[in-house]
C-alpha cells in the first residue's frame, strides 16, 4: 500500500511544482482533444441536424450505420487511420503519422459519430408543435431550421460534451497514431499506460488526477446542460 | 351590400383513415366575420382549422383564400393567417422573446417592445412581471395567454383559435376571452374559433357551425342527435339513451343518420305532460341558461342521460316555469320535428 500512498504524495508534488514532463502530457491532451472536437462539431452538427431533421430514402439505414459507429473500438480507428496516413498509405505524403494533427484526425473519426447521432436524436426529439408554431408565426424553412437548432441547443451541447469526454479519455488512437513520443505526442492517457508499465506510479497518478478532474468538469457540464435541455 | 370572401371551400375532403373522412361540400367565410365551430372531440374541427391555416395540405378538393388556391399561396398571403394550437408551444426563451419572435421574423422591429408589451397587456399578463420570465417559469394558463399574445401582436387578417379557453384556469380563460373580444372589436379581423364553450362561442361568433363525424352538420344552435336508429315497428325509428329513455324520429336516410333538431321546437315542462301527440317526452336537468344575443329569448341547456339538448324559450316562459340550473324538467318535441342531415340542405 505504501507505494500507492507515496504515489499520491509524489503526484501532488509533480503537479504543485509544475513538472514539465507532466504538464507537457496535459497540454498535448488539451491540444489534441480541442482540435478533434472542433473538427467533429463542424462536421457532426450539420450532419446530425440533417439526419434528424430531413426525411429521405435510406434514412433508417444511415441512422443504424451512424449508431453502429458509436461502438467503434479505438484500436480499429487507430488501425484504419494508421493505414491511411502511414508512409505507404494514400495520405502518407502529408507526414501526419506520429504528429498531433494525426492523432486529432483519428480522434475526429472516433467522436464524430457521437456528435452526429446525439444531434440527430436531439432534433428528432423536438416537439412537432414547435414546427407548427413557427409556421403559424410566419417562419420560412430556413428560419424554422435555425430555430429548431436553437431549441435543441442544450441537447446539441450535451452531444459535444459527451464527444469531448470520449476524446480526452481514449488511449488506443493516441498510442497508435501518436506513438507516445515524449515532449511531442505523449498524452495523459498514453503517459499513464507507459508509467504504469514501468512501475512508476507517481506520474501516472498525477496525470490520472488531472484526467479525473477534466472528466469531472466535462460530466458536471453535461449534467448542467441536460438539466437545462 | 357585397361581402368579400376570405375562404371558399368546395368539395373538400380529408381522409384520416378508411373509417373517418372530413367532408366539407361547400363553405364560405367572409372577411371580417367571426365563425365558430362546435362539436365533440374527434369530430374534425382541429383538422379543418389546420387546413384553413395552411398547415394541412393533404386534402382533396378546393380551398381558396382571397381567391387564390391555398396550394399555390405565396409567403405573403400565408402570413396573413395565424393559428393558435389547442395545446400551444412556447419556444425555450423568455415570454418577451416568444411574443416578439413572429414580429422579428416578419422584419417588423419598429416599436417592438411597445407592441409586445401591448399584446401582453391584452391577454392580462403584466409585462413588468411576465416579459422576462422564461417559458418554464409560468403556468399552463399563462403559457396559453403568452402564446395567444404572440399571435395577436402580429395583427393578421385571419386569426384561427383552437379551443383557446380549454384546459386553463378561470383567470386565464377570462384574460383570453377579453383579448379575443378586444381584437375583434378593434381590428375587424376574420376570427375562426373552435370551442367547447358554447355559451361564449355564440357570444363571440356571428355564426356557429356544428361539426360532427367529419361533417358540418348544422348551423347556429341546432341540436345534433347521432344514431344508430332502430325501427320500432310503428313507422317510427328509435334511439335508446343510456338511462333507458328513447328518442323517436321519422324515417332516417340510414341507420346511422344524423338528426338535426331546432332548439325552438322543444317544449320545456315542469311535470311529465300527458295526453300529447308528441312522441318525445324526455326527463332531464337544466344545466345552463344564458341570454340569446340581442333577443328576448333564453337558451336553456337540458341534460338528458348525458346528452345536452339546447332549447330556445322566451324569458316569460322561463320565469313562469321558474327555471334554474339543476332543476328537473321534461323536454317535449315531435318525432317529425327532427330533420335529417343532408349536406346540400345546409348551404
Amino acid at each position: 500500500m505504501g507505494y500507492i500512498t507515496g504515489g499520491f504524495l509524489k503526484a501532488f508534488q509533480l503537479l504543485g511544482t509544475g513538472d514539465p514532463e507532466t504538464y507537457s502530457a496535459v497540454f498535448t491532451t488539451l491540444k489534441v482533444s480541442s482540435l478533434s472536437i472542433a473538427a467533429s462539431l463542424i462536421i457532426g452538427i450539420p450532419a446530425g441536424f440533417f439526419l434528424g431533421y430531413r426525411e429521405f430514402r435510406g434514412k433508417r439505414q444511415v441512422r443504424t450505420f451512424v449508431d453502429t459507429l458509436l461502438a467503434l473500438p479505438t484500436v480499429v480507428v487507430g488501425l484504419l487511420v494508421y493505414a491511411f496516413i502511414s508512409r505507404r498509405g494514400p495520405f502518407g505524403n502529408l507526414g501526419m503519422l506520429f504528429t498531433i494533427p494525426g492523432i486529432a484526425v483519428a480522434q475526429t473519426v472516433l467522436v464524430t459519430p457521437i456528435v452526429v447521432s446525439l444531434t440527430a436524436t436531439a432534433i428528432e426529439g423536438l416537439d412537432e408543435r414547435m414546427r407548427v408554431t413557427l409556421v403559424t408565426l410566419g417562419a420560412d424553412r430556413f428560419r424554422i431550421a435555425l430555430a429548431s437548432l436553437k431549441e435543441a441547443q442544450f441537447a446539441v451541447l450535451a452531444a459535444a460534451v459527451t464527444a469531448y469526454g470520449r476524446a480526452i479519455s481514449e488511449v488506443g488512437v493516441s498510442m497508435m497514431i501518436g506513438g507516445n513520443i515524449k515532449w511531442h505526442t505523449r498524452t495523459i492517457t498514453t503517459a499513464i499506460a507507459l508509467e504504469t508499465g514501468k512501475g512508476e506510479f507517481s506520474m501516472g497518478i498525477a496525470l490520472g488526477i488531472v484526467l479525473l478532474l477534466l472528466a469531472f468538469i466535462v460530466n458536471w457540464g453535461l449534467i448542467m446542460l441536460k438539466k437545462r435541455a | 351590400m357585397t361581402h368579400e370572401t376570405a375562404y371558399r371551400l368546395h368539395d373538400l375532403k380529408f381522409r384520416y383513415s378508411e373509417q373517418f373522412l372530413l367532408d366539407v361540400p361547400s363553405l364560405e367565410i367572409e372577411k371580417g366575420s367571426s365563425v365558430g365551430f362546435a362539436g365533440p372531440n374527434g369530430s374534425g374541427k382541429t383538422t379543418l382549422l389546420k387546413i384553413l391555416a395552411f398547415l394541412e395540405k393533404r386534402y382533396e378538393g378546393h380551398l381558396l383564400f382571397d381567391g387564390t388556391d391555398a396550394r399555390e399561396i405565396g409567403e405573403e398571403a400565408r402570413t396573413k393567417v395565424t393559428y393558435l394550437l389547442q395545446d400551444p408551444y412556447l419556444l425555450k426563451r423568455s415570454v418577451y422573446e416568444n411574443v416578439a419572435w413572429g414580429l422579428k421574423v416578419r422584419g417588423e422591429r419598429h416599436g417592438l417592445r411597445e407592441r409586445v408589451y401591448e399584446a401582453l397587456d391584452w391577454v392580462g399578463l403584466d409585462p413588468k412581471t411576465y416579459a422576462s420570465r422564461r417559458w418554464n417559469e409560468i403556468s399552463g394558463g399563462e403559457a396559453k395567454r403568452a402564446a395567444l399574445a404572440s399571435r395577436l401582436v402580429l395583427k393578421t387578417e385571419v386569426l384561427i383559435l383552437d379551443e383557446p379557453t380549454a384546459n386553463v384556469d378561470r383567470k386565464s380563460a377570462i384574460g383570453i376571452r377579453n383579448a379575443i373580444e378586444r381584437i375583434r372589436a378593434e381590428d375587424g379581423v376574420t376570427l375562426i374559433i373552435a370551442s367547447h364553450d358554447e355559451v361564449w362561442l355564440h357570444e363571440i361568433s356571428e355564426s356557429v357551425l356544428r361539426v360532427s363525424g367529419g361533417k358540418i352538420v348544422g348551423r347556429g344552435a341546432d341540436n345534433i342527435i347521432h344514431g344508430p336508429w332502430r325501427p320500432d315497428g310503428r313507422d317510427l325509428w328509435t334511439k335508446t339513451l343510456s338511462d333507458g329513455q328513447a328518442i323517436f324520429g321519422v324515417g332516417p336516410p340510414t341507420d346511422d343518420g344524423i338528426a338535426v333538431l331546432d332548439p325552438s321546437s322543444i317544449i320545456i315542462s315542469n311535470s311529465r305532460p300527458a295526453g300529447m301527440s308528441a312522441r318525445n317526452i324526455l326527463k332531464g336537468v337544466v344545466a345552463h341558461m344564458w341570454e340569446d344575443g340581442g333577443s328576448e329569448k333564453l337558451r336553456v341547456e337540458v341534460e338528458v342521460s348525458g346528452a345536452a339538448f339546447l332549447c330556445l324559450i322566451t324569458r316569460f316562459a322561463a320565469d313562469d316555469l321558474r327555471l334554474l340550473p339543476g332543476k328537473e324538467v321534461w323536454i317535449v318535441f315531435k318525432a317529425s320535428s327532427m330533420q335529417w342531415y343532408r349536406p346540400e340542405s345546409l348551404f
